[in-house]
């Protein structure tokens, strides 16, 4: 456990010092609030009934948060770390080896937070009001943060058996199809019906489901559930398989 | 060392039989990569405790796939290996902690200083708090960056980045370092500084296993050595006994374009000569006492007419030793020149 905080901490140490990494990954999401949204809301004036008398910034926030929290970040951090060598000398240390998929993982949750906070506050700027209130706020963030713990496993993975920069660095665009194959400009029953056939099957769906009804129903807690067990499946699935790659890691 | 563990071994006759005695042993280790590549070849190490032992090789060899073996980095194709007493394939857990390393490729985090790069080292040996900041400062102090301790490492040089390395490895103060090629790259001075360090760390206790391609640091800094080429072992011992195994000296006649065939036989009959290697533009004759030789090798080639350079005496040196072994010379080496007595005809 000690190893793992201490991986963590000097992995959030590396984000904190290296804001390059992360600054562009929170260009897309604020983008898309303040630019795609100004265009679209008069499509969808507040008097659409699945805004609920909200504007349409409230309904796209959930998407924006996840673009914010789903970044190929660890993986490129860990896939640098193997280039230059450290990583051996992490491995030869008495430590567990799932301690250094752990140790990513916690700055992962550290910087979703921040990063989720930061998108919900300007989103709230924008005019979205959390229907859930404080606590739902809250739990938009951490709901959010854990998302991008679960995706991060994906660029670890995606890291430790490519050991490729391009590669790792390309796993990214594998998010933006399954984050369109959802309903994040309208609701399931607005899509076309291979679209909405699509998005139904799609997990992702769910969780920005999840997180717009924080944002606009207020506490619905069928659809929290759901995107809580989506969220964990995708992580555990994830995180599962780093691990099994991880722990065979020099057999090559 | 716990003497509960000293103890724990005595039930396994194998440890026991190796472990009190030697830090490293390895039996018929081999590594075979993907594509048949043959790196080692069923090798027998046998390092002492508390000795500095040279793995020397040209690019290559084999050294740094021998060295990540007996680290637990890589498994072995076949063999096994003991280090501190322990298997390094099923003990693998307990031989890290035991084992202090610094790769080839040095392994440092940019954006840590060295400070924090160091206290997190000590913390994955489970030393933490205050024990942590007091090891970090003596282990700057050590290797001498204490001025730059809170700088990142990106901004240190080739031979800081080496010293924090060495540091990185020390923590925990292990029983049996491992260095591959700890000085390559380094300056004279730098290198030097990394010598004192090794045999500072050897003085307090620990066995050091480190890997040249140098055979003036094999020579000077090394208790034991052995030779690697093409993934075996051609030839082992100490830098002392594997250079008495040549013969005393090696007196050099450079041709300057004589003609060697005469020039050899000339010199056939020499009294105490051992061999003669053709070497490009030279003669090496391996005899028994070089300086006493000089007057009968001059006398013989006045007496048959042949003109030749310059004629040195050497001490045989490490690279004479791999030269025998190998058939080749080890690349860029020159017998240095301290070693060179001239005498001029
Ligand atoms: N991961 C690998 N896959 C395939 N071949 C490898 C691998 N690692 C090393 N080799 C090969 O094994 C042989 C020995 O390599 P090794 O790195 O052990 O040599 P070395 O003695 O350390 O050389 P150097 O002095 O250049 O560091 C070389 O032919 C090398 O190409
Ligand atoms: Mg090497």
């Amino acid at each position: 456990m000690t190893e793992v905080l201490l991986l963590g901490r000097r992995a959030t140490r590396e984000i904190v010092r290296y804001p390059e990494a992360t600054i562009p990954t929170l260009f897309i999401p604020l983008f898309f609030l303040v630019v795609n949204i100004g265009q679209v809301s008069k499509t969808f004036p507040s008097s659409t009934p699945f805004l609920k008398g909200q504007g349409y910034v409230a309904f796209q926030l959930p998407v924006s948060l996840m673009f914010a929290v789903a970044t190929a970040t660890s993986g490129l951090a860990l896939v640098t770390e193997i280039d230059l060598g450290y990583f051996d000398k992490l491995l030869v240390a008495p430590i567990r080896r799932s301690s250094l998929i752990f140790g990513r993982l916690t700055a992962d949750l550290v910087r979703g937070i921040a990063a989720s906070g930061l998108v919900l506050l300007v989103g709230i700027a924008l005019g979205a009001r959390v229907q859930s209130g404080v606590a739902g706020a809250v739990l938009i963030v951490l709901l959010s943060a854990l998302f991008g713990v679960a995706y991060a496993g994906f660029g670890i993975l995606v890291a430790l058996r490519t050991r490729n920069v391009q590669a790792t660095q390309s796993s990214f665009l594998l998010f933006f199809p399954l984050l369109f194959l959802t309903p994040n400009f309208v609701p399931f029953d607005r899509l076309s019906p291979l679209m909405e056939a699509l998005a139904r099957i799609n997990p992702i769906s769910y969780v920005i489901v999840g997180l717009r009804s924080l944002v606009i129903d207020g506490w619905d807690l069928g659809k929290i559930g759901v995107c809580l067990l989506v969220t964990i499946a995708l992580g555990a699935v994830l995180i599962t398989a780093s691990l099994r790659v991880i722990a065979t890691y020099d057999r090559n | 060392m716990t003497m509960t563990f000293d103890t724990h071994r005595v039930e396994q006759p194998s440890a026991l039989a190796s472990g009190s005695e030697s830090a490293i042993v390895a039996r018929k280790l081999r590594r075979t990569f993907k594509g048949g590549i043959e790196a080692v070849r069923d090798i027998d190490l046998a390092v002492s405790t508390g000795e500095v032992f040279g793995f020397l090789g040209p690019n290559g060899a084999g050294k740094t796939t021998t060295v990540r073996m007996l680290c637990t980095l890589l498994p072995p194709t076949a063999g096994t290996a003991m280090v501190a007493g322990l298997d390094v394939v099923r003990e693998a857990a307990q031989v890290r902690r035991r084992i202090g390393v610094a790769l080839q490729e040095i392994g440092l985090d940019p954006v840590q200083t060295g400070r924090e790069l160091l206290e997190l080292q000590c913390g994955l040996y489970g030393i933490t708090g205050r024990l942590a900041t007091t090891r970090a400062d003596e282990l700057l102090e050590l290797v001498g960056l204490t001025d730059a301790a809170e700088r990142r490492t990106k901004t240190y040089s080739g031979g800081m980045k080496r010293r924090l390395d060495l540091a990185s490895a020390l923590v925990h103060a292990p029983d049996v370092l491992f260095l591959d090629e700890p000085t390559t790259g380094l300056d004279p001075a730098s290198r030097l500084t990394i010598w004192d360090e090794v045999r500072r760390i050897n003085a307090g206790g620990a066995t050091v296993f480190l890997t040249t391609q140098y055979m003036e640091e094999a020579d000077k800094l090394c208790d034991r050595v052995a030779i690697i080429d093409n993934g075996q072992i051609v030839a082992d011992g100490t830098p002392e006994q594997l250079k008495a195994e040549m013969g005393r000296d090696v007196v050099s006649v450079s041709l300057d374009g004589a003609d060697p065939a005469a020039t050899e036989a000339a010199l056939g009959g020499l009294p105490g000569l051992e061999r003669v290697a053709a070497e490009p533009g030279a003669l090496a004759l391996y005899v028994e006492d070089g300086a006493s030789s000089i007057p009968e090798i001059v006398r013989r080639l006045d007496r048959d007419r042949i003109l030749v350079g310059a004629i040195s005496v050497a001490r045989p040196s490490l690279d004479d030793v791999f030269l025998k072994a190998t058939g080749r010379r080890l690349e860029g080496q020159q017998r240095s020149s301290q070693e060179l007595e001239e005498v001029s005809r």
